[in-house]
């Protein structure tokens, strides 16, 4: 008698758990797309008067009636990639030295000093930018006021590194310790360790390290404001200030409400929403396939 | 098992090996082979010499050393950090026990199969052709696919994965796995195989299989064998080293250390007193 209810309790608890997970999970899927459901509402009427392709393409200009974001995409193009494109060999490289090739001790001290770095708030990042970094591109190139896509994709490198470093060495060490033992039986070397076991094993974290990287590089708001100087003219070099989507939202909140200026801000915030979307969807697409035909690639 | 314990504390004392030690021509020749973790002695002055062509196996309690001093004879010791090896090991008249010795050369010369399969995640024919691919044995495809096929054939593997080769080698059974291991270390032509508990995670049909390919691999490399099992011993060694608490305690043909030990801590163990 007891026992029945006893499994009776169990499976409804069981059943509890499940329906709260499926809830959470709704709850979590309704909330992304209700976020996107609001911006494209609040930025219907702005779509109504301006064509989204002149809102894509054009230059900002509201005197001249010109409220294209165009410049703001290029600048949030420019710093992201760039910052990546510094922060991903960097991180990769710096996790490998610190689970590989460092000695015990020095590997210990990396390893707390890049989990302190994830710690550190963005705004504090923001003023050594500012104080430190800003004036040392403006001496290098003697040109503009080093607030510029260089410095932000610089400093923007230094915020996402550590998170990446972290990721990459939480998946470095789930790399499974009897494969690692069999290639060394078989006479393999540091190098065809990390080559051969290591970073294939590692792909899905290092891709997952990646795409968080994205997503802050593409969220920051702090660095691009600070750093990046604003300007709102289309870019040309890597010394030309910017103004990112992001900071562009930022700096037009201020603004009148039922501006038109404002009313880009949702433009702005759908382009970042679509954006992180598509990356991390055809990132994910790409890997997926690739771990598919990995069994014909070589060791 | 009190009067087995009192005993080994009387024996703690004078521990010389019995038994033949030494052979003729011996493949591999270990000197005063002392082993420590750190403080701790793992291995204590043993010598013994292997000859080619024959399997000897390593029986004793667990934590006697067997293991460790398998290791030593690849030099897989050196990827634990507090280890520390000393004495010498000769195997084609170098001393591979030098610092200056190339692991590389050696662990090619001298394969290790471990007590769980661990074939890499790839594909059958992958997992074979890995060694011979880093150490560079094959000119071109047609021959990597040779040393494929012959050493798939050797670990009796081929027929049953032969229409297969690009399945992913964890997609294998247990024993399949384990003579896949074997495969791959005898892709790279050894002198010497270790094998460490090789049959532990197998069913006693994967267990039976794998037996007779160690009889049958006899004929062409030296192998040394630890295992817990002492029918296993008996079925598959010519030889049979007994240790215990790092000392080598016994060494003599696997038929007379079973039917008639001369130390009295290698009857206790074999009539099962202790370990
Ligand atoms: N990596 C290590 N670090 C420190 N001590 C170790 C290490 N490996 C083994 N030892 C110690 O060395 C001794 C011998 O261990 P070993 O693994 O060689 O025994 P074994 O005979 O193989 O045992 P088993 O039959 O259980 O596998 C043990 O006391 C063990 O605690
Ligand atoms: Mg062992």
């Amino acid at each position: 008698m007891t026992k029945i209810w006893g499994k009776r309790v169990f499976s409804s608890s069981l059943l509890d758990s499940r329906f709260l997970f499926l809830a959470a999970t709704v709850v979590g899927v309704l909330l992304t797309l209700s976020i996107f459901a609001f911006m494209v509402m609040l930025g219907l009427p702005l779509f109504s008067v301006h064509s989204l392709t002149l809102l894509l393409t054009q230059a900002w200009a509201p005197d001249q009636g010109l409220y294209g974001v165009f410049p703001f995409i290029c600048g949030t193009c420019a710093i992201v990639s760039l910052s990546l494109l510094i922060a991903f060999p960097l991180s990769l490289g710096n996790a490998i030295l610190i689970h590989l090739l460092a000695p015990r001790r020095l590997a210990r001290f990396l390893h707390q000093v890049v989990k302190m770095m994830t710690g550190v708030p963005t705004v504090i990042y923001g003023f050594v930018g500012i104080f430190f970094l800003v004036p040392l591109v403006r001496e290098w190139f003697s040109r503009g006021s080093g607030m510029c896509i260089l410095s932000a994709a610089l400093l923007l490198a230094l915020l996402i590194s550590p998170t990446m470093i972290l990721v990459f060495l939480e998946s470095f060490s789930a790399i499974p310790a009897t494969h690692l033992r069999a290639l060394e039986a078989l006479g393999g070397t540091r190098r065809q360790k990390l080559l051969h076991v290591i970073l294939p094993g590692a792909r899905t974290g290092i891709i997952t390290g990646l795409l968080l990287a994205l997503g802050r590089a593409l969220g920051d708001t702090m660095i691009a404001l600070m750093v990046a100087g604003n300007a709102t003219a289309q870019p040309e070099s890597l010394l030309d200030s910017v103004r990112t989507l992001t900071a562009h939202i930022a700096l037009v909140m201020a603004a009148d409400f039922d501006s038109i200026e404002f009313k880009t801000i949702f433009a702005c915030g759908i382009i970042l929403y679509l954006w992180t979307a598509v990356l991390t969807l055809s990132l994910r697409c790409l890997h997926f396939n690739y771990a598919k035909s990995s069994h014909d690639q070589s060791l | 098992m009190d009067s087995a314990r009192s005993r080994l504390q009387v024996d703690r004392n004078h521990r010389k090996t019995v038994g033949e030690v030494f052979v003729e021509n011996p493949r591999l020749t270990c000197r005063d082979i002392d082993v420590f973790y750190g403080e701790k002695q793992a291995i204590k002055n043993v010598s013994l010499d292997i000859a080619g062509n024959e399997v000897i196996a390593m029986i004793g309690p667990s934590g006697c050393g067997k293991s460790t001093f398998l290791r030593c004879l690849n030099r897989m010791n050196d990827t634990i950090d507090s280890c520390r090896v000393s004495g010498n090991i000769v195997l084609d008249d170098e001393d591979i026990n030098q610092p200056g010795v190339d692991v590389v050369l050696l662990r090619a010369k001298v394969g290790m199969v471990f007590q769980k399969p661990n074939p890499f995640p790839k594909s059958i024919r992958e997992n074979v052709a890995y060694g011979p691919r880093i150490h560079g044995l094959a000119a071109d495809r047609n021959q990597l696919d040779e040393i494929v096929e012959s050493s798939l054939q050797k670990a009796g593997l081929w027929d049953e994965v032969k229409d297969r080769l690009d399945d992913s080698g964890t997609s294998l059974s247990g024993g399949q796995q384990q003579r896949l291991c074997i495969a791959r270390s005898i892709a790279v032509s050894p002198e010497v195989i270790l094998m460490d508990e090789p049959c532990s995670a197998l069913d006693p049909i994967a267990t039976a299989k794998i037996e007779g390919l160690i009889d049958e691999l006899r004929e062409n490399f030296t192998i040394i064998i630890v295992t817990h099992s002492m029918q296993q011993a008996s079925r598959v060694s010519q030889r049979t080293a007994f240790f215990h608490l790092g000392d080598l305690i016994e060494v003599g043909s696997t038929r007379q250390l079973f039917t008639n030990p001369k130390h009295q801590l290698t009857e206790d163990y074999i009539t099962g007193r202790f370990g």
